[in-house]
């Protein structure tokens, strides 16, 4: 396994955010964690980069235990992590949002190589290179903060919330990015909202409910699965 | 008349020299920490007395005690960062209270170290430029002025074209999503810090020969540079040096036309219009006002 979630709880003060979750991400692939407001995916996905400390229970990464690192280093050991909201930085241009994605990276030839790649696979971006990230449009902006996570080079990529608030069509265009990207990148562990979308990208999938484990297996078990169709998917 | 101008507007780019300088260290502090640095007039300060005992006291070359004062003082910057503001990272208020008590201590300490007394300290050069019988302007401050131009110059190519200039205001967007890019916090915190320091430091330094330095000249500074990054916009650099640019020309009009005591109350009544008009300053954005 790439990464491990071993018992993990987080609590926001005395509240607690997850309960004793166990997660695993394999090597390839697109993992996905479902679940309505406040589940705690969010915090999931903030405790394995670092951005939250463990109340108790560890996470692995490639046989490395990291939720003593910072977030910083974390990003150093190869994990990406595409923010909530995009957090990109509204007043750098596009192309230094980008390279500050390479910030740790000393291989400068290959970071300009990179850099020609997103430009390739994201050809709006290249056309506003120059201009700041705050006056682009949410699709452009989510583009943006999926080529910055890219730019790290990561051995995985952690997406929260990747659709919310963009056109249809829109999502449907980062759908194919996401798939493209776990076959030619890295795994993906994606966070959603739109459990429909999740369960059809993903390979398995994880639910949470109320900061606990509810179920897991495999996406197509748990899209004809009874509950997660009346609790999820609306059907 | 027109001489008169013109020598104003002479003094007036002098002095808003040395207060860019500053108030664009106290922007870069607050950018990147969010903490507001009280203490940034004594570090200024600090930079003067540095002046006095290497160049006066010592008499080793004015502009080695210049470059003295620049790493002195962005060193002490450093030790601040990691005494006082790191540790109270998440609580603003605290860093301020900190900062006014570390105020009090350097003061202190220069009152112990050189007495309360002012010290003069011996012109660089008597050299004066000589526009015409009444508009002239002394090398030293000549000195100040191109020093600025080439601080702030170096200061925004470093921001603009390096990599830890992108991380610096990366981190002070966004320093949890700097974080997620391996920009560290602490690291970004340290360079804000040493340059910040080292701005105060070396306008002190620089203008040491010019004024009469005493343990308590940070206080009128200090004032100064809050004006003008009010009226500039709390988040902006581009703002703080602008600002400083107008504040020195309407504060040196009225003093020469006037008085100080005038000109004090004119800027601090530009800063509530300003404020009035515009609460995010001229060129700042509300996002850490």
């Amino acid at each position: 396994m790439l990464l491990e979630i071993r018992d993990a709880s987080v609590n926001y003060g005395k509240v607690s955010a997850i309960r004793g979750i166990s997660m695993n991400v394999p090597d390839s692939g697109i993992v996905t964690i479902i679940g309505g407001n406040g589940a705690g995916k969010t915090t999931t996905l903030r405790a394995i980069s670092g951005l939250e400390r463990l109340k108790s229970g560890e996470i692995w990464f490639d046989s490395e235990r990291i939720d003593h690192l910072p977030a910083d280093r974390i990003v150093a050991r190869g994990i990406a992590h595409v923010p909530e909201g995009r957090r990109i930085f509204p007043d750098l241009t596009v192309e230094e949002n980008l390279r500050t994605g390479a910030f740790l990276r000393r291989d400068q030839a290959a970071v300009e190589a990179d850099l020609e790649v997103t430009f390739t696979r994201f050809p709006r971006l290249r056309e506003r290179r120059e201009q700041l990230a705050k006056t682009m449009s949410g699709g452009e902006q989510q583009m943006l903060a999926i080529g910055r996570a890219l730019m790290t080079k990561p051995r995985l990529l952690l997406m929260d919330e990747p659709s919310m608030g963009l056109a249809p069509i829109i999502v449907e265009e980062i759908a194919k990015i996401i798939q493209e990207i776990s076959a030619e990148s890295a795994p993906v562990v994606l966070v959603e909202q739109n459990a429909e979308l999740a369960l059809d990208l993903a390979d398995y999938a994880y639910v949470l409910e109320t900061g606990n484990l509810a179920m897991e297996g495999p996406a197509d078990e748990l899209h004809d699965n009874e509950h997660v169709r009346a609790a999820y998917l609306g059907v | 008349m027109v001489e008169l101008l013109a020598q104003t507007g002479l003094n007036a780019i002098y002095a808003a020299s040395y207060m860019s300088l500053v108030a664009v260290g106290l922007v870069l502090i607050f950018g990147v920490m969010g903490v507001i640095n009280f203490a940034h007039g004594e570090l200024f300060m600090l930079g003067a007395y540095t002046v006095v005992a290497l160049y006066a006291d010592f008499q080793l070359p004015f502009l080695f005690a210049v470059a003295v004062g620049l790493v002195f003082v962005g060193v002490v910057g450093l030790g601040m960062e990691r005494a006082l503001f790191r540790p109270l990272r998440d609580n603003p208020l605290g860093g301020l209270v900190a900062s006014i008590g570390f105020l009090m201590i350097l003061q202190a300490l220069a009152v112990m170290g050189f007495g309360v007394r002012m010290e003069h300290v011996p012109p660089v050069t008597q050299e004066v430029i000589v526009f015409s019988e009444k508009v002239r302007l002394a090398v030293p401050r000549l000195f100040v002025i191109v020093a600025a131009v080439v601080l702030l110059t170096a200061l925004w190519a470093f921001l603009k074209k390096t990599r830890f200039g992108w991380a610096l205001r990366a981190s002070a967007q966004d320093p949890e999503a700097a974080a997620l890019q391996g920009i560290s916090i602490n690291q970004t915190s340290r360079i804000a810090m040493f340059i910040g320091a080292g701005l105060a430091g070396i306008a002190g330094a620089l203008t040491a020969p010019l004024v009469s330095v005493n343990p308590y000249m940070g206080h009128s500074v200090i004032v100064s540079a809050f004006i003008v990054i009010i009226v500039g916009g709390i988040g902006s650099l581009e703002g703080a040096v602008v600002a400083a640019v107008a504040y020195a020309f309407v504060h040196t009009i009225v003093t020469t036309f006037w008085d100080g005591v005038i000109a004090d109350i004119v800027g601090l009544s530009l800063m509530l219009v300003v404020l009035i008009v515009k609460p995010t300053g001229l060129f700042g954005t509300a996002d850490r006002a």
